[in-house]
């Protein structure tokens, strides 16, 4: 049954190079590229349904018991965002076989989409944090393409700052592990979490990770374009087509975002030393204060840059990095917050006793952040792509995108317009959208730090609040500016692309019943955030053979 | 810089498998980072965009150079049968392997920059970054 881990990755993987081998036939490879899209998808579904009603499941490969060999762990954690991932994947992948243009399909496109598949499951799915760092290599090296893929002017400077700062940031992360590695002798997640949360019985010194760790989050940071981080987003989210800005905003930012919940809450978490002026305890006081500026930074930035843009493309990736902001702003709060009453669990490892302290507090504190980062991504996931979609279909119809030659869209194109109205206002959090219940966890996190007497709490729900004011200004600006008013004469000439809009509207509606649905799903973000801080069932279930070797 | 290394390994020999380094290749190993990142981020700073990929490219090696050394310096090369003073006369094979893969990554990643820069040359007709910045707005 533990086989079944790399049945998603396999999959895309072999649809990437059926897709390359049938080149030649640009109907068998649209339609082989859609099948193992599917494929993919039912996999992931399956994988999903097993991991949230039984145990992890761990896949060791090629048999070699960890910490030497590479594992992949599939916990309730990783289900949930190869879930959303796999969502996305699909409308994206659908819209692109009708957005795209027949030469650029048939020549690069179909293979390229399944490789950075491949990329981002390996990321949800790796137990190592060297494999981590290839995975991110395989995910970024079709995106770099893909943002250069119309090769025109601003295409092309864009990749080019998208790809220097990718790949200074991957010289920053093989620092950062290699740095980890020569510290606490292990490159395994699980071993890492017992060797910080033990240093003595390993002689190794903590101190010099807190540092390491710095580097590994500015990586994901950047991966998520967060502020200070987010210069290529806008470039980049214009620059590449449509489906691939959907993919981009919607997946692989959230890698970003997962690496930060796995290794800061789940890995670096364990460890328990003085952090002097951020005070005593977990590593995570640390990384608290600095996330929640972060997170601020970009709710406030992103929104206010949003406002001011004239092309619905860079209004929708500047909103990208202000939502970022309220992802990250949860896992902000709570990592401020000193655990209180975490319990301690133990493992053994040959014949040595470790203990491994467990993030849930009594008051369920921790559990809630992690809750609202996970609904608020999902959120995010599929309302951004949907409107990258919109903005396609758009661009596809009129032929621009600029918001001064739009207009009227709502009275020629009513479906298509309902649906980015649908899209806008989940990201604003319109009950019963699934962005009202995002955002609710969010300020429901906030407050209850507030009730549990945290100044943190009040500085984040201000925060939340004026990131809120924001969106609803340029979610209302674009709506005004290019739906409503008199048709221009571009959007009088315009064509009707009536399977694009048939997708986008799937895709809207989706975003009311995962809203009106949602208790499976809040449990699902519930169990997962549960698993992200249960370090006990992580170490166990990845059952390391060996953890005596000194660095 | 080559006899440095031969001493050290006479030295782990000779202390009967021992892995202590002489202080003589950690503080040139050290020197030599130090000089390879200044240089790839005085590169990377340059108006010019081969300069900016050769930095990138030279950051990158550096990277894989720190890499080698976090797996402690001295011990024999990683053969087996190499190593008859026990284990810890071979050097940790692991981070070989790491620095491996990261070199191909980065034969692929520096391919395509390099190809990328062409391409903006092409449609720009410069790659001069300060002329690219202000052909933008």
């Amino acid at each position: 049954m533990s086989n079944y881990v790399v049945a998603p990755m396999v999959i895309a993987l072999f649809t990437a190079i059926l897709t390359l081998v049938v080149r030649s036939q640009p109907r068998l490879q649209r339609s082989v590229s859609l099948l193992g899209g599917l494929g993919y998808a039912t996999a992931v579904g399956y994988l999903v349904y097993l991991v949230f009603t039984g145990p992890i499941l761990t896949y060791q490969l090629s048999n070699w018991a960890a910490p030497y060999g590479i594992v992949l762990v599939a916990d309730k954690l990783a289900g949930f965002m190869l879930a959303m991932g796999a969502i996305v994947m699909v409308a994206a992948l659908a819209f692109s076989v009708r957005y795209i243009d027949e030469f650029g399909q048939q020549v690069s496109y179909h293979p390229l989409f399944h490789f950075m598949l491949v990329g981002i499951t390996g990321s949800f799915l790796t137990g190592d944090i060297f494999n981590l760092f290839v995975w991110f290599e395989v995910m970024l090296m079709p995106s770099y393409v893909f943002v250069v893929f119309y090769s025109g002017a601003k295409h092309t400077r864009a990749a080019l700052q998208y790809t220097v700062l990718n790949l200074i940031g991957s010289a920053v992360m093989l620092l950062a592990i290699g740095g980890i590695y020569a510290t606490t002798g292990t490159l395994n997640m699980a071993d890492l979490t017992i060797r910080l949360a033990n240093p003595e019985a390993f002689g190794i010194a903590v101190e010099p990770v807190v540092g390491l760790a710095a580097l590994l989050f500015s990586v994901f940071a950047l991966k998520a374009g967060i502020v200070p981080f987010h210069f290529w987003v806008p470039a980049a989210y214009e620059a590449a087509p449509a489906p691939i800005s959907a993919m981009l905003s919607g997946v692989t930012k959230k890698v970003g975002i997962y690496a930060i919940v796995r290794l800061l809450f789940t890995v670096f978490g364990a460890a328990q030393l003085d952090l002097g002026p951020f005070g005593e305890g977990s590593m995570l006081l640390f990384f608290g204060p600095i996330m929640l500026v972060m997170a601020i930074a970009s709710m406030l930035i992103g929104g206010y840059a949003a406002v001011g843009q004239s092309n619905v493309d860079r209004l929708l990736a500047y909103s990208s990095i202000s939502q970022v902001g309220f992802i990250l702003l949860p896992l902000g709060i709570v990592a401020t917050i000193p655990l209180s009453g975490g319990t301690l669990g133990t493992i053994t490892i040959g014949e040595t006793i470790y203990s491994i302290p467990i993030g849930i507090s009594t008051s369920q504190l921790h559990v809630l952040g992690i809750v609202a980062t996970l609904l608020y991504s999902l959120n995010h996931a599929v309302a951004k792509s949907l409107l990258f979609l919109v903005s396609g279909t758009i661009y596809e119809s009129v032929g621009s995108i600029d918001i001064g030659k739009l207009g009227g869209l709502a009275r020629t194109r009513p479906f298509l317009s309902g649906a980015f109205l649908l899209g806008g206002l989940s990201l604003v959090g319109i009950p019963p959208l699934l962005g009202f219940f995002g955002k609710l966890t969010v300020f429901n996190t906030a407050s209850a730090a507030v009730v549990a007497g945290q100044d943190v709490g009040t500085i984040g729900v201000v925060a939340a609040l004026l990131g809120a004011v924001f969106t609803i200004a340029y979610i209302s600006k674009a709506w005004t500016d290019a739906f409503w008013g008199a048709p221009s004469p571009e959007v009088e000439r315009a064509t009707r692309p009536t399977a694009l809009i048939a997708i986008v509207v799937v895709v809207a509606l989706l975003l009311v019943v995962l809203g009106a649905g949602l208790d499976p799903i809040y449990e699902g973000a519930d169990s997962a955030a549960t698993a992200a801080l249960d370090r006990q069932s992580y170490v166990e279930a990845v059952a390391l053979s060996d953890a005596g070797v000194k660095p | 810089m080559m006899h440095v290394v031969l001493s050290t390994a006479e030295k782990a020999t000779e202390t009967g498998g021992a892995v202590v380094p002489e202080r003589n290749t950690q503080f040139v190993l050290a020197a030599v980072l130090g000089l390879l990142f200044a240089l790839g981020t005085f590169l990377v700073l340059r108006r010019d965009i081969v300069r900016v990929v050769w930095g990138v490219t030279i950051i990158s090696q550096a990277a894989n150079v720190y890499l080698v050394t976090m797996g402690g310096l001295g011990g024999s090369v990683p053969f087996v049968g190499h190593g008859t003073h026990g284990a810890s006369a071979t050097t940790d094979p692991l981070v070989q392997a790491l620095v491996l893969t990261a070199i191909v990554i980065g034969f692929g990643t520096t391919a395509f920059a390099l190809v990328l820069t062409y391409r903006v040359y092409q449609e720009h007709g410069t790659i001069d970054l300060a002329e690219l910045g202000d052909s933008h707005e």
